[in-house]
């Protein structure tokens, strides 16, 4: 797709990540006619590109592929004009000023009052040996993006949440037989899934049970199980393992900033702020109970009508202060930084 | 879109790595991976940074899947770097997360 490469400087509001909380905030604030730029360092959708099918957002009385939906986020943000940047990194930042500037690629430069932080989480890993080695090698966590190399075969999934269990309904497309390894007695999605996942003809589920190890000549060959309750190991063969257990904040951006959760997700107020004027976070990163996309959209949402009291009151501020007090009226408003 | 990084098959392979006689970044892509065309415009940024250095091709792995097995590799994208020799070298590089900065890194190294 066409991108021009120069970019203006200036912005009223930046949003980084691209996933649904970060696209929401762009659509709200386009519509409130911010200049608004998108970054994100692959292409729009967040976690919900790589997720096969979604079947609770509200709007889709039948399921809708991942893809699908983050394209259409996409292409409503920039209908009412705002700017998308993919395939993005940003070099350098300072978020902590009343200017709030991010460096692109090393080479571009652009700034704004307000910066609306969506950068979600990354799959956790699992942190045993051989992760690392066949990590592309055999292990994956993008079902939609690995699953077709399957066909025919038998396949490991660890973790027993809504991703695992949607994933591994999503695999039995292709392979012969999926294999759940869930750390409790029981699965952690919703019941409708889980129902249908323990019903089916290809999917066994391994209970109380963790790897920690996986093995092979160059590619993988194998996992090694934990028995939880017993403690006993043993020996899986397996022609690959996707991984979905959970997620860490992708917090870079605000590290030292802004206050975090003992996980490392980001405390804000009700209205997304952080004690840092201009700067809100929402989204996957922030600490709450419940990580979904029509959480994000709603925080997104928040973040975007916040971002933009607060931006239009720095305009009112500054052309107060540009021309002198007229009779009466609206002269004492104040810039809306959160209290 | 490509002007810097061809797209080759597995019938090119030796001739377009192995033999190429300069350091090789070569990516295998899949379709229906956000993560693959994520890290396409990076790959042609940085392809277009060291043209005429190292040689940066693209293969398609639904369509290559023999050779992809042959080098282990089983996720994508996934890019393997080869020196002049036609030698794997460095780490291969995964994943949603690639980096503009650690691609050229690796690159470099294979330049070194």
């Amino acid at each position: 797709m066409p991108e021009s490469k120069d970019l203006p400087t200036r912005w009223d509001l930046i949003v980084v990540g691209a996933g649904p909380a970060g696209l929401a905030a762009a659509i709200y604030a386009a519509r409130a006619r911010l200049r608004t730029l998108v970054l994100d360092e692959s292409v729009p959708g967040g976690q919900v590109k790589t997720t096969h099918k979604v079947s609770n957002y509200p709007g889709f009385p039948e399921d809708v592929r991942g893809k699908d939906l983050a394209a259409a986020f996409a292409l409503q943000a920039e209908r009412f004009g705002a700017t998308i940047r993919r395939a993005v990194e940003i070099t350098e930042h300072d978020l902590a000023g009343p200017v709030k500037r991010l460096v692109l690629d090393e080479e571009e430069t652009v700034e704004a009052p307000a910066v609306v932080v969506a950068t979600g989480a990354r799959p956790r890993e699992l942190g045993v040996p051989g992760e690392p080695r066949f990590k592309g090698r055999g292990i994956s966590t993008c079902a939609t993006c690995d699953g077709a190399y399957f066909d025919g075969k038998a396949i490991h999934v660890i973790g027993g949440g809504n991703s695992a269990v949607e994933e591994s309904l999503f695999l039995t497309q292709f392979a012969r037989k999926v294999t759940i390894v869930s750390r409790y007695d029981q699965l952690k999605a919703e019941a409708a899934i889980v129902e249908e996942a323990l019903h089916h003809p290809r999917i066994e589920v391994v209970w109380h049970a963790e790897p920690r190890a996986f093995t092979g000549e160059g590619t993988l060959q194998g996992v090694r199980l934990e028995d939880l309750r017993t403690g006993a190991l043993s020996e899986h063969p397996t022609d690959g393992v996707f991984v979905f257990i959970g997620h860490h904040p992708r917090a870079d951006l605000v590290k030292g900033l802004v206050p975090v959760d003992e996980r490392g997700f980001v405390r804000t107020g009700e209205d997304m702020s952080t004690p840092v004027p201009g700067l809100y976070v929402a989204g996957d990163l922030r600490a709450k109970p419940f990580r979904q996309i029509t959480t994000a959209v709603a925080d997104g949402t928040i973040a975007a009508l916040a971002a933009q009291r607060y931006v239009k009151g720095l305009e009112r501020h500054a052309a107060q202060v540009m021309s002198p007090p007229g009779p009466g009226g609206a002269v004492a408003e104040t810039a809306g930084s959160p209290a | 879109m490509s002007d810097h990084v061809k797209e080759i098959t597995a019938a090119d392979f030796d001739r377009e790595v192995l033999a190429a006689g300069e350091p090789v970044a070569l990516d295998f892509f899949s379709t229906e991976c956000p993560p693959c065309e994520a890290l396409a415009p990076k790959f042609e940024a940085v392809a277009e940074q060291f043209a005429g250095r190292v040689r940066f091709l693209k293969i398609f792995r639904q369509g290559n899947r023999e050779l992809a097995q042959r080098l282990g590799v089983s996720g994508s994208p996934t890019v393997v770097f080869f020196d002049r020799a036609g030698q794997e070298r460095g780490e291969r590089l995964g994943g949603d997360e690639i980096k503009r900065t650690a691609l050229k890194a690796q690159v470099e190294a294979l330049l070194a």
